[in-house]
């Protein structure tokens, strides 16, 4: 016999039907009881206990290889993870998602329309140069440019202009609260120019190299296999320099990150589903940890078909089964969630925001009969009373859940609604590639802002902004947009804020399903790395060093 | 004719040996069909029924084989499964066969240069690695059930062109073909009418071992995401989908799908090559 896919299969299957008998005894063991998800206690902070030693070498889970790790391409999560190590900022996210001046030591509205960032004079790149004017100017142009991945950050930015040899300053349209707050994301990103230049087209990719001025350098990236990082050798700032020497950071499915992680085989990971950490727990050697993030998986509408009906948004919203997602897909270490934005975006004013919060409605955690029959009632007014819905999964284990759960929404307000399966590597170019979001009506993705402002996200839904790709459009909202970025006193701007958040879940332009906290784990011979969502911005890996004792 | 002589006679000797398998393989595989074709009577719950409150239960009264991450029966997807995974293979061997009888017989028929050539095909076709064909094949047209059936039934042709073509050798030797040659019985007709009838038993063999490969093949495209679509409950895509749970100590989402899966490919097989055996194919 001779197959074009599988030699001598005969042959092959008695063996492989033993072995999964042999499974099936074992599994009699391991999944005992009724169910399933076994409570879960875990350590809530921003912080994990501070290092006491220097480490040797690390390795690092992420939960895929980055596309690139130039971020005004492709800024996803696991690139952000390893850049954060390399690249530094204007400005610093904290570990409790506090905002600090980085190299800017100092950003200032000198007025209404000026924003003057002091550069501090002490910076060197990797390679021994020193930080510069031009450099910044540079580096802000580029992520300004037209078609960047961070150019929404710049969306209030006249012009840029270098002002002094060590300041750089911002013309703006108009007043914008959190563009300060912008530069501790990727867009506040400082390139040394020259040696970006000198890359070419290799810039960002593993052929490349960088040039930045982190705690770590990027040492290698084996495409396919690991991406290396080493501490910078003489890092400009001495008392924050990395405490382990070799990073090493490397990517396999959920499954495989906590094998690894049990094993010993690496020393940690940012879990992208807190899920992950069920079966972590127990384990003598990793401890689990969660901290604040502004975290919330959405189902990301696209201007596809019937969800530009405002309706039909409305109706999946009301008949999500938020509570069960949280269950199924994060072993409840999730919480059902009605805005697009978590709690770590409550960076003031924080008890009117959660007595807002409180007070929404459209979002239930679990729908009920009323909820159901309103919903039946929103499709039966809407344009596509008997609409089909593509949702594009990527066959993980959330995004399954998640994807699933809509469908049986779907149906049970009588729409009908099938799933696609977009690759992995791919998934992520929903957010950019308009002939991909032809094919499926919503996309699912764990979004988040790196300011500690809600304004920072519901500028989204600004009939112009990029993601609003349903294509709301409120006047209204603009103009509140507009406001709230202009306003600077702080419960001036969260009332502004709450109303954006009234006015979005009103049109449901993203329909919300859980927020995630942040969730790290780390073999027990290590520790320092914040357990915040702070690790897609902040040099996290700095920190980790040897715990007391090992 | 001596050659239906030993057909019958020649598998009687051999097959005393496991004819306890061959019984039990073709119960089960009954037992099968008649599951996938009574589902919707027999089957207790929905095969997409989500109940978050029953997520990962354990087999038992209630639920057969258990819950998978959505609290979605086990045993009724299988059953509901068993349709598109049975399914699916029969229709990508019968358009394999079509184009591989095609190509066989066309080749044996016409030898010289048609033959040459379409060897050089098939050949090329065998020297590309079938998977990354089928790959090939998705990313062009877009993935889903049928393009995978189509995909993989260009990738299955090559083979059985070649069995056709050997077995076609044989029997255009026969002095039955030049007999109607003779009566000026035109080339398709001898074709459609006498040779390939005539050699359909020894195909038929060959296809019911190629039975349990297809399913296999499938189930594999599936798991990678390439067939079958969520939320389906094909069996190669109900194995993916509860590879989430194993490491969380749920080993049944997997294990059912892929027990039974492993257990008709075996089945197949068993089945199959006595049905070779008595219809006394010969490999190529």
């Amino acid at each position: 016999m001779n197959s074009p896919l599988r030699r001598s299969a005969g042959r092959r299957t008695i063996p492989a039907l033993l072995a999964a008998l042999a499974l099936g005894l074992s599994a009699c063991s391991g999944a005992g009881g009724p169910t399933a998800v076994p409570e879960v206690e875990v350590s809530f902070g921003p912080t994990t206990t501070p290092a006491t030693g220097d480490l040797a070498k690390a390795v690092w889970m992420l939960s895929k290889e980055p596309s690139t790790l130039d971020p005004d391409a492709d800024s996803a999560t696991s690139a952000s993870t390893v850049l954060a190590n390399i690249c530094e900022r204007l400005m610093q996210l904290q570990p409790d998602l506090s905002i600090s001046g980085h190299l800017a030591q100092k950003a200032e509205w000198v007025d209404k329309a000026t924003v003057v960032f002091t550069l501090r004079k002490d910076v060197t790149f990797h390679d021994g140069t020193p930080m510069t004017a031009d450099d910044v100017l540079y580096s802000m142009k580029r992520h300004m440019a037209e078609g960047a991945e961070e150019s929404d950050e710049y969306a209030n930015v006249k012009s840029l202009e270098k002002t002094g040899s060590h300041e750089v300053t911002a013309h703006m349209l108009d007043e914008d609260a959190i563009f300060i707050q912008a530069m501790a994301g990727n867009g506040g990103i400082i390139y040394n120019r020259k040696a970006l230049e000198a890359q070419g087209e290799a810039f960002g990719g593993p052929s490349g190299s960088d040039a930045c001025s982190g705690p770590y350098e990027l040492g290698s990236w084996k495409s396919g296999s690991e991406v290396v990082l080493n501490q910078a050798v003489e890092y400009w700032n001495p008392a924050k320099a990395a405490k382990t020497e070799t990073l090493t950071f490397r990517w396999a499915d959920e499954n495989a990150v906590v094998n690894a992680l049990i094993s010993g085989e690496a020393q940690g990971a940012y879990l992208d589903s807190p899920a992950a950490a069920v079966p972590l727990q127990g384990k003598d050697n990793v401890a689990v940890s969660q901290g604040p993030a502004t975290n919330v998986w959405s189902l990301i509408a696209t201007e596809r078909g019937i969800l530009k009906d405002a309706n039909i948004r409305k109706a999946l919203s009301l008949v999500l089964d938020r509570q069960g997602i949280a269950t199924a897909a994060f072993g409840s270490l999730a919480e059902p969630w009605k805005t697009p934005v978590g709690p770590g975006s409550w960076g003031y004013e924080r008890e009117t925001f959660e007595t807002a919060y409180d007070a929404l409605e459209g979002a239930p955690a679990k729908p009920s009969e009323a909820d159901i029959a309103a919903a039946k009632q929103l499709v039966a007014s809407s344009a596509f009373p008997n609409g089909e819905l593509v949702i594009a999964s990527d066959g993980s284990s959330v995004r399954n859940v998640v994807s699933n759960a809509l469908v049986a929404a779907a149906q049970s307000i009588g729409l009908s609604a099938k799933i696609i399966t977009v690759p992995p590597q791919q998934y992520g170019d929903f957010y950019s590639d308009e002939t991909l979001r032809t094919s499926a009506d919503f996309f699912s993705d764990e979004y988040y802002i790196s300011k500690n402002d809600p304004v920072g996200f519901y500028k989204n839904g600004e009939s112009t902004a990029r993601v609003n790709y349903v294509g709301f459009s409120d006047p209204a909202y603009d103009a509140l947009v507009a406001k709230a970025k202009a306003t600077t006193d702080d419960a001036a701007r969260a009332k502004l804020s709450i109303e954006l958040e009234a006015r979005w879940t009103e049109a449901m332009v993203w329909v919300p399903v859980v927020q995630t906290p942040a969730t790290v784990a780390l073999n027990a011979e290590v520790t320092g790395a914040p357990s915040s969502a702070a690790f897609i911005y902040y040099p996290w890996a700095a920190d980790l060093g040897a715990a007391a004792g090992k | 004719m001596s050659t239906s002589t030993t057909l019958i006679n020649a598998p009687r000797k051999r097959t005393m040996g496991y004819g306890a398998a061959f019984n039990t393989c073709l119960g089960f595989l009954v037992l099968v069909i008649l599951g996938a074709v009574l589902a919707p009577w027999i089957a207790p719950y929905a095969p997409d029924e989500i109940d978050f409150s029953a997520i990962w239960t354990s087999p038992g009264a209630g639920h057969l084989f258990g819950t998978d991450q959505l609290g979605r029966d086990i045993f009724s997807r299988v059953l509901f499964g068993a349709r598109e995974s049975l399914i699916g293979p029969l229709l990508l061997l019968a358009l394999a066969t079509v184009l591989g009888v095609l190509i066989g017989t066309l080749a044996a028929w016409h030898g010289g240069w048609v033959d040459t050539l379409l060897a050089r095909i098939t050949d090329v076709m065998f020297a590309f690695p079938g998977l990354l064909f089928v790959v090939l094949v998705i990313a062009v047209f877009g993935k889903g059930p049928a393009t995978a059936i189509l995909a993989l039934a260009l990738a299955y042709a090559p083979v059985i062109a070649k069995f056709t073509r050997s077995i076609a050798l044989a029997e255009l030797s026969r002095p039955y073909i030049d007999a109607y040659r003779i009566q000026g019985v035109s080339a398709p007709m001898i074709c459609l009418r006498y040779l390939i009838p005539n050699m359909s038993p020894a195909l038929l063999g060959y296809l019911v071992v190629l039975f349990g490969e297809g399913l296999m093949s499938l189930a594999t495209l599936s798991f990678l995401g390439f067939g079958a679509q969520p939320p389906s409950s094909e069996w190669g895509l109900m194995v993916q989908e509860g590879q989430a749970g194993i490491i969380q100590g749920h080993l049944w989402p997997t294990l059912a799908p892929g027990l039974v899966i492993a257990a008709v490919v075996v089945a197949v097989n068993i089945v199959g090559v006595r049905l070779s055996d008595q219809l006394n194919v010969k490999k190529p």
